[in-house]
């Protein structure tokens, strides 16, 4: 008898331990990930410029000078004051600097000034401790002068995609991505909001609706990739709408979504007690009074917590949208729904697959981008259901 | 109720999102803008002119979409008009099939600009043992069947004695990649035609030919690395022995990981490419739509921005491009600016 007993504690404490393990074990990657994300992601936010003494009041610089001017004047004044291979400390967008500071102020075209201006990559890599060793020579000459500093990258979060690391932003993915769910959002959370409630209050029990059910659910397991198809026979090649748009995006992207709506939407409408349709239909309430003055209030935090985390897998999805073209380099961020854009997992993924090695550090800073948008709308999810939550 | 009423300020500002969204999608934004397609090798030279045509040209702008030459070529033939891109961007010469398919869907003037030259190189790792290979090694070690023989070689020493007794591995491109039919072209052929037999059945059965030559084997010695290069190279650094195929700027960028590995006696460095005499160099080309230059506002302008950027010390030698010697970019800056049509003749 009592070593039944024993064996049974025994059996217990196994089953906590492991279920503890499973916990530690996932927690552990999930640590893992973001470390490596973290370390090698940090370095993107921050950026290394270099200060060039430019003579304004000695060179042929106008306010009204083009860009070639422009860059030949500032690799001159680097060449002059770092020695040869000067020019190539800095980055090839280093002039943009130069032309927005004269534009900020004309006044310095006539005095010398000394600008601090983005560092090639090579030279940042090397800043951050990983180059060569040329650069990191050049590196060790410019802080005893004195002339390089590391600081906040704010074009990186302000920018659009470039081809030189040191001037790539993270903006006109992340207003693609905005523009993309915006689409996703306007169609899927009405049409699926609708469905669930036809389906969970009119419609009538049937084989029809059964089969409906099951179609629903098999559709949201189908694969992105062969929404992404779809998309691109439907939206692109039938209706031709422009290739690369969010609201292509946005529309295929919709398609997944609904479904997770669907579901998340029925289920939330099934755990409203029948005593409250019962009580609001008996005071004479009409079908669309108690659905929507009772049942849907009462339903909206499982349909919010579910279409958020429908959005969410949205947001993270890239296969679809590689088939109807958003993986187009694209160098201004868009301005609108239907002008050519990219989104946050793309870019990422466009990243990784480019030859410059300082895009290695870009890539893990957009993925930290992705996440903290992830995670704001996970919290997001989390707020509106615990605001909204009424418990019985 | 006032639940009743969130749910009310739910539903319009739903409503007003929508509203929003379609407001700001009203079409013609105004900007002109430049569709390009193709290549994955020409895409970071094409990405960065586009980038420097945009600085340079206010309210144009291009977008340059890497689905690889093949794919490009069949979205740039598909058609004349508003859906179809301007531009695509080709690692190999357009195909005579290419160009009657384009023929017959309205795409009668093609502009074809030879833009600079890409080598392709064999690459292993810094601490591998060094190999010295000929194209019909590379050929013998990775062809389905050579000379019509099942493949057997399990070691390089298999495919000829002076080589190491190492295993056959290599990481090459997908069969769609543009990078795959230049290998498949630059040095797969030519050595399968080391063979006097294999050159005469190119004559008499040329299906056949392409089958015995072309075709790589399926029984793990090569593996297709996916269009992504820079993980090729991860592979490549932590397999010393194995072989990598890849473009020549990825080898320039990766120095410090990986080496080229002679091919016939020549290694892969910027001279011998240029001079194409590298086995695996190649000219590489972007192709523009004629019947679209006068309606898109811009192709001209990118077109000479290119043309810009491709001679000794423009931009895209820094990426890797390395320049054409003098006639051919002299042929091009004139393709480029006075826009003339490719015919038909001499294309494969």
């Amino acid at each position: 008898m009592r070593r039944r007993i024993r064996r049974r504690y025994a059996a217990e404490r196994r089953f906590r331990l492991l279920g503890l393990g499973a916990i530690l074990l996932s927690a552990a990657f999930l640590a893992f990930l973001l470390v490596t994300m973290v370390s090698n992601g940090l370095g993107g936010f921050r950026q290394t410029e270099i200060r060039v003494d430019i003579d304004f009041a000695a060179n042929t610089l106008s306010a009204a000078s083009a860009g070639g001017e422009i860059e030949a004047a500032v690799a001159a004044a680097a060449e002059a004051q770092y020695g040869p291979g000067g020019a190539r400390a800095l980055s090839d967008t280093a002039w943009l600097r130069v032309e927005r500071a004269i534009e900020d102020d004309p006044s310095i075209l006539a005095r010398k000034k000394a600008l601090w201006l983005p560092a090639a990559s090579a030279i940042d890599g090397a800043a951050k401790g990983d180059g060569d060793g040329e650069a990191e020579a050049l590196v060790t000459r410019l802080e005893q002068d004195d002339a390089i500093r590391t600081g906040f990258n704010t074009d990186f979060l302000t920018g659009a995609d470039a081809t030189d690391p040191a001037a790539v932003g993270i903006w006109g993915a992340f207003k693609g991505s905005l523009l993309t769910m915006l689409v996703t959002l306007a169609i899927a959370f009405p049409v699926g909001v609708l469905s669930a409630v036809y389906l969970e209050e009119y419609a009538p029990r049937n084989r029809w609706t059964d089969m409906i059910e099951v179609s629903i659910n098999n559709l949201a397991a189908v694969p992105s990739i062969i929404f992404g198809l779809l998309g691109l026979a439907v939206f692109l090649n039938t209706f031709h709408l422009p290739r690369s748009a969010p609201l292509v995006g946005g529309l295929t992207l919709a398609l997944m979504t609904m479904p997770v709506i669907v579901i998340a939407g029925r289920n939330a409408i099934k755990s409203v007690p029948p005593s409250i349709r019962d009580a609001a239909l008996g005071i004479g309430a009409s079908k669309v009074q108690v659905v929507f003055h009772h049942v849907l209030p009462l339903a909206l935090p499982g349909i919010l917590t579910g279409t958020i985390i429908g959005m969410a897998r949205a947001l993270g999805e890239t296969a679809p949208l590689l088939m109807i073209g958003m993986r187009a380099f694209i160098a201004t961020p868009p301005d609108g729904i239907t002008s050519p854009a990219s989104v946050l997992p793309v870019q990422i993924f466009l990243w990784s697959d480019e030859v410059s090695r300082g895009f290695v550090e870009k890539t893990s800073a957009a993925i930290i981008v992705l996440l903290a948008f992830l995670l704001a709308m996970n919290g997001l999810a989390i707020f509106l259901r615990n605001k909204f939550e009424r418990r019985w | 109720m006032e639940a009743s009423l969130k749910i009310q300020i739910l539903v319009a500002s739903v409503a007003t999102l929508a509203l929003g969204a379609c407001g700001s999608g009203e079409p013609g934004s105004g900007t002109a803008q430049l569709q390009i397609v193709g290549s994955s090798t020409v895409y970071p030279f094409t990405t960065a002119v586009a980038e420097q045509f945009q600085r340079t040209n206010a309210g144009m702008s291009a977008i340059v979409e890497s689905t690889g030459t093949g794919a490009g070529m069949k979205l740039f033939c598909a058609g004349v008009g508003d859906n179809f891109p301007d531009m695509t961007n080709a690692s190999r010469r357009i195909k005579k099939s290419e160009f009657d398919d384009c023929a017959k869907n309205g795409v009668k003037t093609i502009i074809e600009v030879p833009v600079g030259i890409d080598g392709l190189a064999l690459i292993e790792a810094r601490n591998a043992p060094g190999f010295q290979l000929t194209v019909a090694d590379v050929y013998k070690a990775v062809a389905a069947n050579p000379f019509g023989k099942p493949n057997t070689a399990r070691t390089w020493r298999d495919v000829n004695p002076s080589l190491p007794a190492i295993p056959i591995r290599v990481f090459g491109p997908p069969s769609t990649s543009g990078t795959r039919d230049s290998f498949a072209e630059l040095i797969l052929e030519k050595g399968c035609e080391s063979d006097p037999a294999m050159k005469a059945l190119k004559e008499s059965d040329k299906d056949k030919h392409k089958d015995l030559c072309t075709k790589v084997r399926e029984d793990g010695a090569w593996v297709d690395a996916g269009e992504n290069d820079n993980l090729l190279v991860q592979k490549v650094t932590q397999d010393p022995g194995a072989v990598g195929i890849l473009g020549y700027s990825f080898l320039e960028e990766n120095a410090d990981k990986v080496r080229g590995i002679p091919l016939n006696g020549i290694a892969p460095t910027a001279e011998t490419i240029s001079a194409l005499s590298y086995p695996g160099a190649r000219q590489v080309y972007v192709y523009a739509k004629g019947e679209h230059v006068n309606a898109v506002p811009g192709m001209k302008e990118f077109l000479a921005e290119y043309s810009k950027a491709w001679g000794k010390g423009g931009y895209l030698e820094r990426r890797g491009l390395i320049p054409s010697p003098a006639d051919v970019q002299a042929k091009a800056v004139q393709a480029a600016t006075q826009l003339t049509a490719l015919s038909a003749d001499g294309l494969k």
